[in-house]
């Protein structure tokens, strides 16, 4: 979504519905920001967890989300503005992150801030991947449930499905070529 | 260069240690996908995906530095208040907050805790969450609702809320069924139904602050904005 850099901005400016803090009074404005954060840290860095997949990452990407945030947010935004705006700083943070270290200029998939952030991302998360997993043929699901949520290894895997490692690696990547297709059209 | 399985099997091995993944010029698009479609499953793994009790800790230290930074800026000029949503909401939830994050960092004197009579909201609306209806007798069920986070508990006919909001560093928390409490997922807070803090540290939490709620034929109404 290559407009988030250009909105971003415009969003968390919009004089939509204000919240307005007391200006005058400075530890007011501070405890909001705190207030921010604390109210969606998890949130965020879960939603930022689920498309990087590892922990380094998504703690040095969510420290910049917030670092953006707090820098560039005024006091007065609204909640939902806040929200939106807090994930449409983590799409383009993501999408930076991408395109620096893939160098693959995509945006992130099944963007959609207008909706209502989940609180509880991870059982949604799971729902979205049984659905997912439910679209692929049966070896290909096999394959991802041992690696992926019973975490097995591939040996353990290949002794499971009874192929050699190097097929398991092949059907791994096919699988997960083919997921992120699926992925693609649903969106 | 071509996306192979070994390499995207390097990949998706990293995950599943939670190691940062090596940064590589990926061959194409389908690369690119197949990359964030592993971290969704990565992700799906139970107890994965929430932030440690460690980088909280260091989230908390830096945004304290930050918001202290930035006070030192000029502000952009305020707008005169046309409204004044969340008044006492924020200050209110963040003041909580703060007396959580003293006892925990500082232990310098801070605003005192809200009291969980004082309203989180002015000045909002009230919006329908649940039919009653569906509200089992004594058992807390989460809800959300624009700025709110919450549990609805209903005693015969009468239905209070309470945030969802843990005081200690702002997770949201969870009901057991089974233990019967809010559980933080975070660092293991609980707190009873009726939102008081279980000790666990030396210095209690904040009690849970309560949330304005009516009924209207048959729905719960919460005020929020």
């Amino acid at each position: 979504m290559p407009e988030d850099h250009k909105t971003s901005a415009a969003v968390f400016a919009s004089p939509g519905k204000v919240v307005a803090l007391p200006q005058a009074d400075a530890a007011h404005g501070q405890d909001h920001l705190t207030w921010a954060y604390q109210t969606h840290v998890t949130a965020i860095y879960q939603y930022i967890y689920s498309r990087v997949g590892n922990r380094p990452d998504a703690e040095d990407l969510t420290a910049q989300v917030f670092m953006k945030a707090i820098s560039g947010m005024r006091s007065d935004v609204s909640v939902p503005e806040l929200r939106s705006w807090l994930y449409r700083v983590a799409q383009t943070t993501l999408a930076d992150h991408w395109r620096e270290y893939y160098a693959e200029d995509t945006g992130e998939l099944e963007d959609d801030v207008t909706r209502a952030p989940a609180p509880r991302e991870n059982p949604e998360a799971v729902l979205r991947v049984d659905s997912l997993l439910a679209t692929l043929p049966e070896s290909y699901r096999r394959v991802l449930e041992l690696r992926f949520l019973r975490g097995y290894s591939v040996r353990e895997t290949a002794q499971e499905l009874n192929l050699s490692e190097t097929n398991v690696k092949v059907l791994q990547f096919r699988a997960l070529n083919r997921a992120g297709r699926e992925r693609g059209r649903a969106t | 260069m071509n996306d192979d399985p070994e390499q995207l099997d390097q990949h998706v091995e990293d995950l599943l240690q939670d190691r940062r993944p090596e940064r590589t010029p990926l061959a194409d698009e389908a690369a690119l996908r197949a990359r964030q479609t592993a971290a969704m499953l990565r992700a799906a793994k139970p107890g994965a995906g929430l932030p440690s009790k460690d980088f909280l800790e260091r989230m908390q230290g830096s945004i304290n530095d930050w918001v202290g930074e930035r006070s030192a800026r000029p502000q952009p000029a305020a707008r005169p208040s046309r409204r004044s949503l969340l008044l006492t909401g924020a200050a209110g939830i963040a003041a909580g907050v703060a007396a959580a994050v003293g006892i925990d960092r500082l232990g310098k004197a801070r605003p005192p805790a809200p009291s969980s009579s004082q309203q989180l909201v002015e000045n909002g609306s009230w919006k329908a969450v649940k039919a009653v209806a569906e509200l089992p007798d004594g058992t807390p069920i989460a809800f959300r609702s624009g700025a709110i986070e919450g549990f609805l508990i209903r005693h015969g006919q009468e239905v209070k809320g309470l945030s969802a909001v843990c005081t200690h560093m702002g997770c949201i928390l969870n009901y057991s069924k089974f233990r019967d409490q809010f559980e933080c997922p975070c660092h293991g807070a609980t707190f009873k139904k009726n939102g008081q803090a279980t000790d666990q540290y030396d210095t209690p939490l904040p009690t849970l602050p309560s949330l304005q709620v009516r009924v209207q034929r048959g729905q719960v109404e919460v005020y929020t904005v």
